[in-house]
């Protein structure tokens, strides 16, 4: 709790720093109180649980979670004086609003009561809706944005009708008031089939997977680049963990868990086939991370109602596979934005060509990361991807996971197919310009990646 | 108490009736005033403070004089004509008849049943602050943060970004203006 006001406090510094606009200052601010958010998880330093009225719990889970999105967050945050070089106005706000996000997405980590779990979608899409249209100039960045909200409306009403349907049957917000009442002999009924799946349709929104997938090539092609790397890595990280959170805590009656394969099932499907046509890179990537989250819902789907007690296990995994997938993916979108501004603009994923030939190295920590969201071995996508499959077969999804193995190797096609284009030679396009700083966290994204691929009891 | 009940019942079904039946937007808007207010005259006999003073504030005070500063603003305060097609107007009535055979038919079976009793003090301002600053602290804090994010949100999108950064090198995103 004192880790979250202080994110929302800083939050409220960095608008009354807006006011004084040196936004050379901006960044280095919203680090330092990133790093003293994360020591604050890390010792553990917490109002107890039932002072809060029983409405979060900082668990092992959370606590990872949350440090994990504030460590992608800094690293994000990194990236920002870069990326708002040339940029005069809202830059306050922009931080400003990722951070409400993030504590919407911290929220999402540890919230035990399904109204918190309302009020912290809501802190983690708000903020979103705007920041997607963040280019006011660009028709496309106000199209992702007006996008983003309707479909977004449409998501929180989905889940804010499921929750009054399941108060309706416990009269009481809290989840563990919830769980025995599913426990109860003959709880089965069309209310509450109804209710888990509203909120199950609501989170499933965040996570896009597939019925409710169409928001996201737009959105992420739309919103400034930096704002897609922040929904595709934190946003991804609390919509899963707040997923994990809920179907942890409630368990799924057989009807929902089966609805709930065919939902993984058709994820996998979509979001793999359809990157293979992709040729803008953040379209393939928003498939690409439509793809993903059908991984991460195949772990979650073990933790269902039809398999009890393991459910520590699959937050392990969770934990394991976003965070080590958003690494994968800030470096991708930062290595991206200069690859962008080296071709004038275009966004094709033609524009790494002759990356090899200028900065080798770059070239390298592309490979590397790609290779890693790929799940080729000797990265962390592998591990986590091999995780994945080991949850599938102890529940015996075998089906399931042979399906999703074979939608893994479809993947690798697409990924290898970009990292093709950075050892072709170039085509007379402008010379690929890295700052320092640029240069260190790609570093750090690559060198993470590599570490926790080789040595996975490191973060699990 | 009994009479009063009668006296706000009688003002909110006219006023109701004037707000459908006028042709003037300005008049059907001020018999919408009249009608929330006699309602939440209806609250205040129910014991129910809280509701009645927010039912005040929000519907009265800030949804209808938006109304009406709409209507100012499109000019609609002259009386205009509107013809709808027949089978707009057959739809019309026959949706209208329907809503209304739902409401009978959920209002039929309550109208002869005694109220449950319930704890007369629960529409009460302290007992709500109660509630709302015991239990639900936390919740009211966030949503707090909620606001606080969609109103810098609101300013972001709403500020004119300047003009005097004219002079600075072209940005490298494609100019998408003339999209």
């Amino acid at each position: 709790m004192s880790a979250l006001i202080l994110i929302s406090v800083l939050g409220v510094v960095m608008l009354y720093l807006g006011i004084f606009s040196r936004k050379q200052v901006l960044a280095p601010v919203a680090i330092l109180g990133l790093l003293a958010a994360i020591a604050l998880f890390a010792t553990g330093w917490h109002i107890p649980h039932h002072l809060l009225g029983s409405m979060l719990e900082f668990d092992g889970f959370a606590t990872s979670f949350s440090i994990g999105m504030l460590v992608i967050t800094a690293l994000i945050f990194l990236f920002g004086p870069d990326y708002y070089e040339r940029k005069e106005w809202h830059v306050a706000e922009q931080y400003a609003l990722m951070l409400f996000s993030l504590v919407g997405g911290l929220l999402l980590a540890s919230y035990s009561n399904l109204l918190m779990l309302f009020l912290a979608y809501e802190v983690l899409s708000i903020p979103l809706y705007v920041l997607a249209g963040g280019k006011k100039r660009s028709l496309r960045s106000n199209e992702a944005s007006l996008k983003y909200f309707i479909l977004g409306s449409f998501a929180t009403a989905f889940m804010l009708m499921g929750i009054t349907l399941l108060y309706s049957l416990t009269g009481s917000f809290d989840l563990g008031k919830l769980a025995e009442h599913m426990a109860a002999p003959g709880a089965s009924g069309m209310v509450l089939n109804f209710g888990l799946f509203f909120v199950v349709v609501g989170l499933a929104f965040k996570v896009g997977a597939v019925p409710f997938h169409f928001w996201k090539p737009d959105v992420y092609q739309g919103s400034p680049t930096l704002v897609t790397t922040f929904m595709a890595t934190v946003v991804m990280m609390g919509g899963i963990a707040g997923f994990f959170r809920f179907i942890d805590s409630t368990g799924m009656p057989d009807s929902l868990a089966r609805s709930m394969v065919l939902l993984t099932l058709a994820t996998l499907l979509v979001g793999n086939v359809s990157a293979l046509r992709q040729t803008n890179f953040k379209r393939l990537m928003a498939y690409s991370s439509v793809s993903h989250s059908g991984f991460l819902l195949l772990a979650l789907l073990t933790d269902s109602g039809l398999h009890e007690g393991h459910g520590s296990a699959v937050g392990g995994t969770l934990f394991y596979y976003t965070f080590t997938y958003s690494l994968a993916t800030t470096g991708l979108f930062i290595l991206f934005t200069i690859a962008k501004r080296a071709n004038a603009g275009a966004e094709h994923n033609g524009i790494f060509k002759g990356l090899w030939h200028a900065n080798p190295w770059l070239a390298l920590c592309l490979l590397a990361m790609l290779l890693s969201l790929a799940g080729i071995p000797l990265t962390a996508g592998f591990i986590a991807k091999y995780q994945v499959f080991l949850l599938a077969i102890g529940a015996g999804w075998l089906k399931v996971m042979g399906f999703g193995v074979l939608m893994a190797l479809l993947g690798i096609y697409y990924y290898i197919m970009v990292a093709r284009e950075a050892f072709l030679p170039a085509e007379g396009s402008g010379a690929f310009v890295v700052s320092r700083l640029n240069w260190v966290v790609i570093t750090l994204c690559t060198i993470g990646v590599l570490a926790f691929g080789l040595w996975p009891g490191w973060l699990v | 108490m009994l009479y009063l009940f009668y006296l706000l019942a009688a003002i909110s079904i006219v006023s109701a009736v004037v707000v459908v039946a006028s042709r003037s937007p300005i008049t059907s808007v001020i018999a919408l005033v009249v009608c929330f207010l006699s309602i939440a005259g209806h609250y205040i006999l129910l014991n129910a403070q809280f509701l009645a003073m927010v039912h005040v504030i929000v519907y009265t005070g800030a949804i209808l004089i938006l109304m009406l500063f709409v209507i100012m603003l499109l000019n609609m305060n002259t009386l205009v004509e509107q013809r709808k097609p027949l089978a707009a107007r057959l739809m019309a009535v026959v949706t209208g008849g329907m809503l209304f055979l739902v409401l009978l038919a959920a209002t039929r079976q309550g109208l002869g049943q005694a109220p449950e009793t319930y704890d007369a003090g629960i529409g009460l301002v302290r007992t709500i602050g109660t509630v709302l600053f015991r239990d639900y602290l936390v919740p009211f804090e966030v949503s707090s943060v909620l606001f606080l994010a969609a109103m810098a949100g609101a300013m972001m999108l709403a500020k004119k970004e300047g003009t005097d950064n004219l002079n600075l090198p072209p940005s490298s995103e494609p100019d998408e203006r003339a999209a």
